[in-house]
């Protein structure tokens, strides 16, 4: 995998966390039964700060690979 | 796209404000909607728009099409938007789970929310709603303590309540976990003039009240109607 590839890979990596968090909030703000609000509890905010500390990442190994860091 | 995005917020913002009672009664002047009602809203909205950037991210990565400015969108859409999106959810999410409906939701729970709501029934639970002595969140408010520590032990029963209802543990009837305490009944009534001047509450046994050696359920039951078997799964 070429370092473009891969540091893309990390990005929809982000992206991705961030919208599965991004739907089970919009499920508990639509329907808020009991199970769904725990799972939500549960997942959603580590996955954003997952989301989060993996864009990090990307963008710290992407300045590293043009020598600006 | 995006400019499509934060319009697609606008509806949502006046159906978050413009929500009125659901009671059949006009709403007060300048109602703009509960904060519940506008958690609720803006959650949405908030939701929506981080997807659209998302998606719009997503596309700059899948074309080639990468610039600064999508860039910037990414750091905005992973970074930056999620906070509101954690904490509109999370606060929608603990209120709404303190609601009459949210407890009704489980089948469980049925007989109990049906005599709440019979206006003819006598139970104390019912009682207290028919004469809104207690306006709203009935459960969460008798089943409950006060203060913060209160909340923290009513959320972490909760999170065992649906454990247990998801993976089917619980056997039928149902019983109420521990003795009820009188301090939640204390907590609104305790003060009451009327519940100090009462013959039935006299001076001497107060203390028994107050300390909870006597359970205001020893003549006050009862609270629910009697757990029945045909609620099983």
């Amino acid at each position: 995998m070429s370092p473009a590839a891969r540091r893309v890979f990390w990005l929809r990596l982000a992206i991705a966390l961030a919208a599965i968090a991004n739907l089970l909030a919009l499920a508990v703000l639509l329907r808020g039964t009991p199970l769904i609000v725990t799972v939500y509890m549960f997942l959603g905010p580590p996955l954003f700060l997952l989301g989060f500390v993996v864009l990090v990442g990307a963008i710290l190994a992407d300045l590293r690979a043009k020598e600006l860091l | 796209m995006l400019r499509r995005g934060c319009l697609s917020l606008v509806p949502l913002l006046v159906l978050a404000g413009a929500a009125a009672a659901d009671e059949g009664r006009a709403p007060p002047r300048l109602w703009i909607g509960t904060t519940e009602q506008w958690l609720q809203g803006l959650g949405i909205a908030f939701t929506v728009l981080d997807l659209i950037l998302l998606a719009v991210a997503w596309r700059s990565l899948r074309v080639g099409t990468e610039t600064r400015a999508s860039r910037a969108w990414l750091l905005v859409a992973v970074g930056l938007v999620p906070v509101s999106v954690a904490f509109l959810a999370s606060a929608h999410g603990l209120e709404r789970s303190t609601t009459v409906a949210s407890c009704g939701s489980c089948h469980l729970m049925t007989p109990y929310v049906a005599d709440l709501q019979d206006a003819k029934s006598e139970t104390l639970a019912a009682v207290h709603a028919k004469n809104r002595y207690i306006r709203e969140r009935h459960c969460y408010t008798c089943h409950s303590d006060y203060g913060l520590a209160g909340t923290i032990q009513a959320k972490l029963a909760g999170l065992g309540h649906v454990w247990r209802y998801t993976t089917g543990a619980y056997s039928l009837p149902l019983h109420i976990a521990r003795p009820y305490p009188n301090a939640r009944c204390l907590e609104c009534h305790g003060e009451s003039v009327k519940f100090r001047a009462s013959s039935e509450h006299p001076k001497e046994d107060m203390p028994d009240f107050l300390s909870g050696r006597t359970s205001c359920l020893d003549c006050h039951a009862p609270a629910h109607p009697k757990a029945k078997r045909e609620a099983a799964r």
